[in-house]
């Protein structure tokens, strides 16, 4: 039996594990942390924008699994908020343990707490992963998905230093680029001002800091959009954002926060004595990352370089998915390039031709579109998600975003590819 | 694979160092001049405190007067001395594999010679030396001084340092030789407090005396005296190797004591964690000078007053004149 071997337990790992599994391999995750789905477990945007219709895409590829999960663990569906339309904001608390009955009762191996440190390579093909206590775990195919976030040294000379955020490097140990590893040099993002990486775009403050009223808006509507004072006004952090599709002015004019169990305030981090000269946030406290005033992780600084299968270029065996196989943000983004790459794992195994999907649907546009800008300066300076900012526009421009779920399962269908996550290769 | 080093001093109070401000770290790949975090993690972030520290060092080891309360001759050629020091430093230095530099107050820097602890008392403030006279810094420690200066923690004396401190209720087989019965001692402490069974096999050597009884006395381990270089010796350890199920392996002594030990594990068949006295000649202990620089098979260089390496990649690459 083909054994698959992923590194990296966020959205796009915990994806691959389970298409991997349903295409007939035996799956090992290696987490670095104690939790799955990585920043997954502070985030919860669904559904926004085009996320609807990669949602809807994935599902009728035969991928539902983790959306299933995101959306019966929503606080809040079909919300708007600046910019965005149809949000579903699940509850972060909820998701993970979710998650984790749904792998382990799919007979996925999972390895907590194990760090990834180093392969084992003969030729051009990866034979084990190397733990940080010198065990090896041994596979016929590997894929990376340990992002491309921190570690605190990364975290300090690109942005204001470890914010102490949800991936917890001082405990667990830094992340480790495996395909560097495997002498495949990384690629990296830039921001507007030339400078590398990015930081992560939003904050959570912990709901029962805020006044009853903000609290309730919260609870009810699932968003409070609150003035920030004129002399606090910012424009120019706009640009050192990940996440474009929230790089609004109005974000800059105003705190948007939203209701994700946690209060997400949309901005990398935010100075604590600023933020408590905004009514209702006069005790207002960091819940993640909890130096939420002054830093945030720092982003895109590990990206392999891979065709549109996901096989990372230059190592025969090794694929990759989410942050790790391009300038993309978003779970939704993590979830389907992390689907696309475990099924591909169990073809790369059997040495038949790799699924690569075909640009008319939205999944497929944003992985090639995003590896054909990748390659240029300015593409490295954009961030790639259905939510908004560029592709969103071409999504729109190219008839790509639909919202009427019939019609997205009837192309799927066309192009003769109703639910391929579910075919059993082996 | 790539081997990537790791300094002893890593994540300790004297982190970061000189070697930080010269973009020579052992560890960080940022403070070599690289652009990205690629380090062998030591639960702290070196590049974080340096930063933090003003892109500066921290606060260095520097040389400090301590009074010698006893000195006593040993053996052929031994010297064993008591020395007065704060109860501080006695703490630091109550670590399998910690050493200081001594000389005498009126001598130039490069009289230093590093010494292995044989014994710290923390709650009174001394540590217990014992080494043999060789060379010209050894015998200027002879002469009749009461004063001297010592520069220290170092704790680099052992490669191995991460398995001896982690292994717990196994069995352990401690070999020691010569001189090199001082360090042991500290060992033997940390894997009994650690509930490890110790056997422990001591060889007079050159300095024809076990001059550490009184230390071990009363401890709770299997001790056997044997010269370890002879048959009998050989035979004696392949024995325990092969019967008493032993996880981790300690040797006290040469460089051609550690190779034999080796090769005798190699020989029955074990796969034992190997811990051994660090050989080199240490100069400055800071990673500074290079006098303790070697190369290993793969071409790394590493400064071994600091660098944590497996005992077999260092042994490997010795040339023994049979």
């Amino acid at each position: 039996m083909t054994k698959v071997v992923i590194i990296g337990g966020g959205w796009a790992g915990c994806a691959a594990a389970i298409s991997a599994k349903k295409a007939g391999a035996e799956v090992t995750l290696i987490e670095r942390t104690d939790l799955l789905i990585g920043l997954g477990n502070v985030g919860g945007i669904m559904r926004n924008n085009g996320r609807y219709t990669a949602t809807e895409e994935n599902i009728a590829l035969g991928a539902p699994e983790l959306f299933d999960v995101t959306d019966s663990c929503a606080r809040h569906k079909n919300i708007e908020f600046p910019g965005h339309k149809h949000a579903t904001l699940y509850d972060v608390t909820q998701v993970e343990p979710t998650v984790r009955r749904l792998l382990k009762d799919k007979g996925i191996n999972i390895l907590f707490e194990s760090r990834a440190i180093d392969i084992i390579k003969e030729d051009k093909k990866i034979k084990g992963i190397v733990l940080s206590d010198k065990s090896v775990i041994y596979g016929d195919v590997f894929i990376e998905t340990t992002g491309s976030t921190g570690p605190m040294g990364n975290c300090l000379k690109y942005g204001n230093g470890c914010s102490m955020c949800i991936l917890r490097c001082p405990s667990f140990g830094p992340r480790i680029s495996i395909s560097k590893r495997a002498g495949v040099e990384d690629i990296l993002g830039k921001r507007g001002d030339e400078s590398y990486g990015a930081f992560s775009g939003s904050c959570k403050l912990n709901k029962d800091s805020l006044s009853a009223e903000i609290v309730e808006k919260l609870n009810k509507e699932g968003v409070a959009v609150l003035r920030i004072p004129e002399e606090d006004i910012n424009l120019g952090k706009l640009d050192i954002k990940v996440c474009q599709q929230y790089a609004l002015k109005e974000f800059a004019e105003n705190i948007v926060l939203l209701d994700t169990g946690h209060a997400k305030l949309m901005a990398p981090f935010y100075p604590l004595e600023k933020l408590r000269k905004i009514k209702g946030l006069e005790n207002a406290r960091y819940e993640d990352p909890y130096a939420g005033g002054k830093a945030n992780s720092v982003r895109y600084l590990s990206i392999a370089p891979r065709n549109n299968s996901m096989k990372v270029r230059g190592v025969d065996n090794l694929l990759c998915a989410g942050e790790k196989s391009g300038l993309f943000v978003g779970h939704t983004e993590a979830i389907a390039t992390g689907t696309l790459a475990g099924h591909n794992s169990v073809r790369l195994s059997l040495g038949v031709p790799l699924l690569e999907l075909p640009r008319n649907l939205a999944i497929g546009d944003i992985i090639a579109f995003a590896n054909e800008q990748i390659i240029t300066e300015e593409g490295l300076k954009k961030r790639y998600t259905f939510a908004g900012s560029e592709f969103f526009q071409r999504m729109k421009s190219t008839g790509l975003y639909i919202t009427d779920k019939e019609e997205i399962k009837r192309k799927i269908s066309r192009v003769n590819l109703l639910g391929i996550y579910n075919e059993k290769l082996i | 694979m790539k081997y990537r080093l790791e300094c002893v001093d890593a994540g300790s109070e004297y982190c970061p160092c000189y070697l930080a401000e010269t973009n020579n770290c052992i560890t960080c790949s940022h403070l070599q001049g690289k652009q990205f975090c690629d380090c062998e993690w030591r639960g702290t972030c070196i590049y974080q405190e340096y930063v933090n520290n003003g892109y500066q060092k921290t606060y260095q080891r520097e040389d400090i007067p301590v009074q010698v309360e006893k000195r006593e001759s040993i053996g052929s050629n031994c010297m064993m001395l008591k020395i007065k020091v704060s109860k501080t430093l006695a703490r630091q230095l109550k670590e399998p594999g910690a050493y200081v530099f001594l000389r005498g107050t009126d001598l130039p820097h490069y009289f230093d010679v590093p010494m292995s602890i044989m014994e710290a008392d923390d709650s009174n403030g001394y540590i217990y030396i014992s080494y043999q006279t060789l060379g010209a810094k050894t015998k200027k420690l002879d002469e009749d001084r009461s004063e001297f200066l010592l520069r220290g923690p170092y704790w680099n004396g052992l490669y191995g340092l991460k398995s001896l401190k982690k292994v717990s209720e196994d069995n352990c087989l401690v070999i020691a030789r010569g001189i090199a019965q001082a360090p042991a001692i500290l060992v033997i402490k940390k894997l009994i407090k650690n509930r490890n069974k110790v056997i422990f096999v001591v060889d007079k050597g050159v300095v024809g005396e076990i001059f550490i009884e009184d230390l071990i006395d009363g401890l709770d381990i299997r001790i056997i005296e044997e010269d370890v270089q002879s048959e009998n010796g050989k035979f004696l350890i392949k024995n325990i190797l092969r019967n008493e199920d032993i996880g981790l392996v300690y040797s006290g002594g040469s460089d051609v004591l550690h190779a034999s030990v080796i090769n005798m594990i190699d020989q029955v068949g074990v796969n034992p964690n190997i811990v051994i006295t660090n050989n080199n000649e240490i100069c400055c202990g800071e990673g500074i000078c290079g006098g303790c620089t070697i190369r290993l098979s793969n071409g790394v260089r590493a400064k071994t007053c600091k660098t944590q390496l497996e005992a077999r990649k260092v042994i490997e690459r010795r040339v023994f004149d049979d």
